[in-house]
C-alpha cells in the first residue's frame, strides 16, 4: 500500500471506525476487548485511537461508562446510550446510502 | 507500580490538554498495557512493558489524540500574526532608531514600549529583544480573541494578509556592464578624492577646485561617501552569486552604523560654504538640502535594513 492510500485508508477508518464502536456497544466492552474483538474480524486498530475516540462519544452522549474495580486491575466499560442508539440509526442509514451510489457507479462504470 | 510504565505515563500527563478525567485517562492506559503485556508475554517484566509501551506510541503522539480542538490562537488569526507583528515592530524599529540616533532621552508609549536611549551595542541586543515582545503582544493580543470566543473580525481585512506563504523576490538579475560601469565610476571618485581630497566641490575648476566643507570635514565626509559606494558595489557583486537577503541587512545595517558615527561625531564649521558676496540664502539652501539627504538616505537604510530582516525572520519562522 503506498503512502498516499494509506492516507485515504486512516481518514476512511476515521468514520467507519466511529460506526463500528457504536455497532459493537451494544453489549458492554472494555477498550482491550473491543481491540481484540476488532482484530478477531481482521481489523486493525490503534490503541491510541481507539481509547481517545471512546471519550470523544462519551462527550457527545453517545456512549456511558462505568469503573469496574472489583478485580485487581480497574476496567472502563463501555456501552451504547440512548442517544447513541439513535446516532448509530442515523450513521447507518448514510452509510447505505453512500454504499448504494458507490455500487450504482461501479455497475455503471462495467458498462463503460 | 512498574518504573518504566510510570514514566512513560508521567510523560504523557505532561502533553496532555484536556480540562478533566486526566487520571481516567492514564489509568485506562496503564490497565490497558498492562493486561496486553500480560496476554503477550505471559508475564509482566520492565522490559516486556517497555515492548508493549514502544507500540502504544510517542508520549506527545498519544496526548495529541486526545486534543479536544482546545487552541490558544485560533487557525483563522495565525494569518494575522505576522502582519500584525510586523506592523508592530516596524514602528517598534523606527522608534528605536530615532531615539537612537537623534533622541537625547527615552521613549515611551504606555502601556506597552518603553524605549531607553542607548549605545550601539546595546541596539544590537535590544532589536531582537524588541521583536520577541513584539511577537508576545500580538500573541497576548490573538489569544485573548481566541478564549473569547466571538465571530471577531479583525481590522485590515481589506490588506492581503491571507498570504501565509513568503512570496519570492523577484529580484533584478545583476548585470556586468553595470558592475563594470559602476568600478569605472568608483575609480573616477577615489582619483578625485585622492587629487583634490574632497568630493564636494563648488565648481568644477580643476585647476583650482572649491571645496563647500574645510579639510578635515572634507576628508571625513568624502571618505563616508567613497566608502558607501564601495558597499554598493561590493553588495551588486554578490548578487551575482547569491540573491541572499543577509546581503542587504549587512550592508544597511553598517550604513546604519557610519550614520551613526556621524552624527555622533559632529566636526565644528565644517560648512565653509560658496564664497562671494551676498550668498547667505544659497548657502542655507545647501545646508538643508544636505541635511534632507542624509536623513532620506538613513530612513532608506533602515527600512531596507528592516523589510531584509523581517523577510529572515519569516522565513526562519515559517520554516
Amino acid at each position: 500500500m503506498t503512502d498516499e492510500t494509506s492516507k485515504f485508508e486512516s481518514e476512511m477508518n476515521r468514520g467507519f471506525l466511529q460506526v463500528l464502536v457504536l455497532v459493537l456497544l451494544e453489549k458492554s466492552m472494555y477498550g482491550y476487548m473491543m481491540l481484540k474483538h476488532f482484530e478477531r474480524l481482521g481489523y486493525s486498530v490503534e490503541e491510541n485511537t481507539l481509547y481517545p475516540l471512546l471519550r470523544r462519544l462519551e462527550k457527545k452522549d453517545f456512549i456511558q461508562s462505568e469503573w469496574d474495580v472489583s478485580q485487581d486491575r480497574p476496567k472502563k466499560f463501555y456501552v451504547i446510550s440512548k442517544r447513541g442508539r439513535c446516532a448509530r440509526k442515523e450513521l447507518l442509514k448514510i452509510w447505505r446510502e453512500q454504499n448504494e451510489i458507490l455500487n450504482h457507479l461501479l455497475e455503471a462504470n462495467k458498462n463503460v | 507500580m512498574y518504573k518504566k510504565l510510570e514514566d512513560y505515563l508521567e510523560q504523557i500527563n505532561s502533553y496532555l490538554v484536556v480540562k478533566e478525567g486526566r487520571e481516567e485517562i492514564l489509568s485506562e492506559i496503564r490497565g490497558h498495557i498492562l493486561e496486553k503485556t500480560e496476554n503477550e508475554f505471559g508475564e509482566i517484566t520492565e522490559d516486556s512493558l517497555g515492548k508493549i509501551i514502544v507500540h502504544y506510541g510517542r508520549p506527545k503522539k498519544v496526548a495529541e489524540q486526545y486534543l479536544e480542538g482546545y487552541q490558544i490562537i485560533s487557525p483563522t488569526f495565525k494569518k494575522y500574526l505576522f502582519l500584525y507583528t510586523g506592523i508592530l515592530f516596524a514602528i517598534h524599529f523606527c522608534l528605536t532608531m530615532i531615539t537612537f540616533l537623534f533622541g537625547s532621552s527615552s521613549i515611551m508609549v504606555i502601556p506597552f514600549l518603553y524605549i531607553p536611549k542607548m549605545g550601539f551595542i546595546e541596539l544590537l541586543s535590544y532589536l531582537p529583544m524588541a521583536f520577541i515582545h513584539d511577537f508576545g503582544l500580538v500573541c497576548f493580543f490573538l489569544y485573548f480573541i481566541t478564549q473569547s470566543k466571538k465571530d471577531i473580525k479583525l481590522p485590515w481585512p481589506r490588506l492581503k494578509v491571507s498570504t501565509p506563504r513568503i512570496p519570492e523576490k523577484k529580484r533584478v538579475q545583476p548585470k556586468i556592464i553595470y558592475l563594470i560601469l559602476m568600478l569605472i565610476g568608483f575609480c573616477l571618485v577615489v582619483s578625485a578624492y585622492i587629487r583634490f581630497h574632497t568630493l564636494f566641490f563648488v565648481s568644477l575648476d580643476l585647476k583650482s577646485p572649491e571645496s563647500l566643507l574645510n579639510p578635515e570635514a572634507s576628508k571625513w565626509y568624502s571618505l563616508f561617501l567613497i566608502t558607501i559606494i564601495a558597499c554598493e558595489i561590493i553588495g551588486y557583486s554578490f548578487r551575482f552569486f547569491t540573491q541572499s537577503e543577509w546581503v542587504p541587512l549587512v550592508i544597511n545595517a553598517f550604513y546604519l552604523v557610519l550614520v551613526w558615527i556621524i552624527f555622533n561625531n559632529p566636526i565644528e564649521n565644517a560648512y565653509v560654504g560658496i564664497q562671494g558676496t551676498d550668498l547667505d540664502f544659497v548657502n542655507s539652501l545647501v545646508k538643508v538640502i544636505a541635511g534632507l539627504v542624509l536623513v532620506v538616505f538613513t530612513v532608506s537604510a533602515a527600512i531596507d535594513f528592516l523589510k531584509s530582516l523581517l523577510s529572515l525572520v519569516r522565513k526562519a519562522v515559517t520554516k
